[in-house]
Order: structure tokens, then sequence, then C-alpha cells
């Protein structure tokens, strides 16, 4: 799938930074992770739901637009390709799309930036902590299934942050 | 030597098209990643909501620090990394064109149109911005706030000045502090940073 150009889409208007319109921002590991600290402490589980809804919510309109633009990109095979090819051409990681239905899913992440940075910054942790992915996934699915947002549930089974050798993510319908 | 906002934004660009095999963004010392302004904006200001009005103080602290801490650790890995001895560094004379670098850094990264206003070395740096991502972010979702909202730039700008006049790294984190003066959520035409001494 060659479609979609992404060093073309990556691009700058005025001083802001876009791709394919949308606007991004540039931000490293120190701040994510601080930002996901910082959340996961002061609110417990309402921060990890807030890191979650916020990744779910951002991806799903993202995508959205994309595949918007993107009228030839059609099947579900290269929907979940792009939505890769984002993840990884973001710096977020890498992302297999391994077993995938319209209700239930399973994927996986060789590696990713929250693990690469939590891992800098703050070592193995003991419960699984790629919200952010979890989050992505969900949103991403919702818009290639045509879902609304919320429509699945993303569970971590197993993380990298725990030094488990694959983050692994479970999917089903809410 | 004048700092060249253009080269660095240009360097910043280009670098930020290479991937390493694990789909990781390795540029300026640190590990960068592109995300939409509005996973940012809503992480911090539902945060803030989230809070309540009885803890919003210290939401705000929480997010001010938390970027604070990051843009220290952050342009102290960018001004140690091989971009910037290629890049920055050879327009780089003294502290105070440091400071340009960062800022130039900053605008790279899709923060907001920021720009020097004034600096006094050692004792003040005042930034401004017409357009930054927070500002407008809170503006299209929420309307005007009685309070400024640019935290992620206000804990920044101090962050700048604790690299260039604190302590040596990793000892002079939050030797400076930021008043956002004026932000456009309250109705100003544009957001302004004043970093100053904590202890002042």
């Amino acid at each position: 799938m060659n479609i979609f150009d992404w060093q073309n889409e990556l691009n700058r208007d005025g001083h802001r930074v876009v791709i394919s319109g949308q606007p991004m921002a540039m931000h490293c590991h120190h701040y994510n992770i601080n930002l996901q600290k910082t959340l996961e402490e002061t609110l417990g589980v309402e921060g990890v739901q807030l890191l979650y809804r916020s990744a779910e919510e951002s991806n799903y309109d993202s995508l959205q637009h994309l595949f918007n633009q993107y009228k030839k990109i059609r099947s579900i095979k290269s929907k979940l390709e792009m939505a890769s090819l984002l993840y990884q051409n973001c710096g977020l990681g890498i992302i297999h799309f391994r077993k995938v239905r319209p209700s239930s899913a399973y994927i996986a992440s060789t590696s990713n930036h929250h693990v690469t940075g939590w891992l800098a910054k703050h070592g193995r942790r003991e419960t699984p902590g790629c919200h952010f992915t979890r989050g992505w996934i969900a949103g991403a699915l919702e818009v290639i299934y045509q879902r609304p947002l919320g429509f699945y549930i993303v569970e971590e089974r197993q993380c990298k942050m725990k030094r488990d050798e694959e983050c692994i993510f479970h999917v089903k319908e809410r | 030597m004048a700092i060249d906002v253009s080269k660095i934004i240009h360097a910043v660009m280009e670098g930020s098209k290479i991937r390493e095999s694990k789909g990781i963004i390795p540029l300026f010392g640190v590990y960068l990643s592109l995300f939409s302004v509005n996973y940012y904006n809503r992480l911090s200001f539902d945060f803030e909501i989230k809070m309540g009005q009885q803890r919003e103080a210290e939401a705000k602290i929480l997010l001010i620090e938390a970027a604070q801490e990051c843009g220290y650790a952050t342009f102290h890995g960018i001004r140690d990394s091989w971009e910037w001895e290629q890049v920055v560094a050879p327009m780089v004379e003294n502290k105070v064109d440091q400071i340009f670098g960062f800022v130039a850094v900053a605008v790279a990264f899709g923060w907001g149109d920021l720009a020097v206003e004034e600096i006094v070395a050692g004792e003040k740096l005042v930034l401004r911005a017409s357009d930054s991502y927070e500002a407008r972010g809170y503006l299209e979702r929420y309307g005007y706030a009685k309070s400024e909202k640019c935290y992620m730039l206000q804990g920044v700008t101090a962050a700048f000045m604790d690299l260039v006049y604190g302590d040596d790294y990793p000892d002079g984190c939050f030797a400076f502090a930021t008043q956002e003066l004026r932000c456009r959520v309250k109705g100003d035409s544009y957001c302004e940073f004043v970093a100053r001494r904590s202890s002042d």
C-alpha cells in the first residue's frame, strides 16, 4: 500500500506542524511519561481512564479525517495497514494487528514510545502501562469498523514495561 | 551571529522523517513522538476539571511542573545532541543565543509561534505567542476562561532559564518559575510568559 505518502503528509502550516492538515505537536518521552505518571499518581484509575479516552478520541478523529481524505483505502486490511503505518511514522512504535475481527482482536506491539520512555525514566513497573496505546487501538478499530467511540474495550495482557516480551492487547466489545 | 530559526525548523522537520527499526524517532538526543494537539489539550484540561475546584491550584502546579521537568531534561538532551552541535551550536555565541536556539526548537516542535520579547541575563525571560496550541485548543473546546491555560509553555519557559542560568544539570531545575501574565483564553491578544528566579 503506497497510496499514503507519509513524507509529504508531514508538513508545516506556518508555525504549526500538520499531518494531512491536522495540527500535531512533537513531544519527547520526558513529557509523555511525566504526564502519564502525574495522572496515574494523582487520579489513580480515573487518571488511567483519562489517558485512555484522550488517546481513543484523538486517534478516532485523526484516522476518520485521514480515511475521508484517502477514499481509495477501503478494505479493512488496507485501513489496518494505514493505521499501523501512522503509528510507526508518528514515532509511536511498531504495532501488529495479528488477529482482527469486528467483535474482537488480538494485537501486539514489539516496541513503542511509551515503553522506551518509561523504562528509560523509571525502569520496570509492576502493572501494564501502555494506556495510550490501548486508547489508540480502541479509537483505530472504532473508525475502521465504523463503530461509535467507546464501543471497544482494550486490555493489555502483557506489557514490556513489566519486562514481558511484547505488549499484547485484547479487544472486545464493551 | 543571529539564530536562524528557519534552519532549525528545517533540521527538525527533516530529522522527524527518519525512523529507526523500532518505530521510534531519535532526534536531538531524545525520543520524539508526533501526536494530535487535541490529545495533549484534552489530557491537561480534563485533568484540571477532574481535580475539581478545590484542587484546581494543585492541578495547575502539577501540569506546570511536569512540563518544566520535561523541558529541563529534554532541552538538556537537545543541547548535548549531535544535531545541536551541527546545526545550532555554530550560531550560538553566548547564553542568550542558547535561549533563542531553544525557542526555535520549540517552534519547530509545533508548540506555537513563540518569540523572545525580552531577556535579562540570569534574571528574566519574556516569551510571547499569539498562537499556542494550548490556548487555541482551550478556546476551541471550552471558550474563554478567567485564568491562563498554557501550562506546558509556562513550564518550558522556566526550564529554558533553568538550563542556561541555573546550577549545572541536573541540579538547576526549578531555579526559575513562570507567570503567564497574558493569555488568549482570557481575551488577551497574545500569551505572555515571564520567567524569573523562583525566590524573587
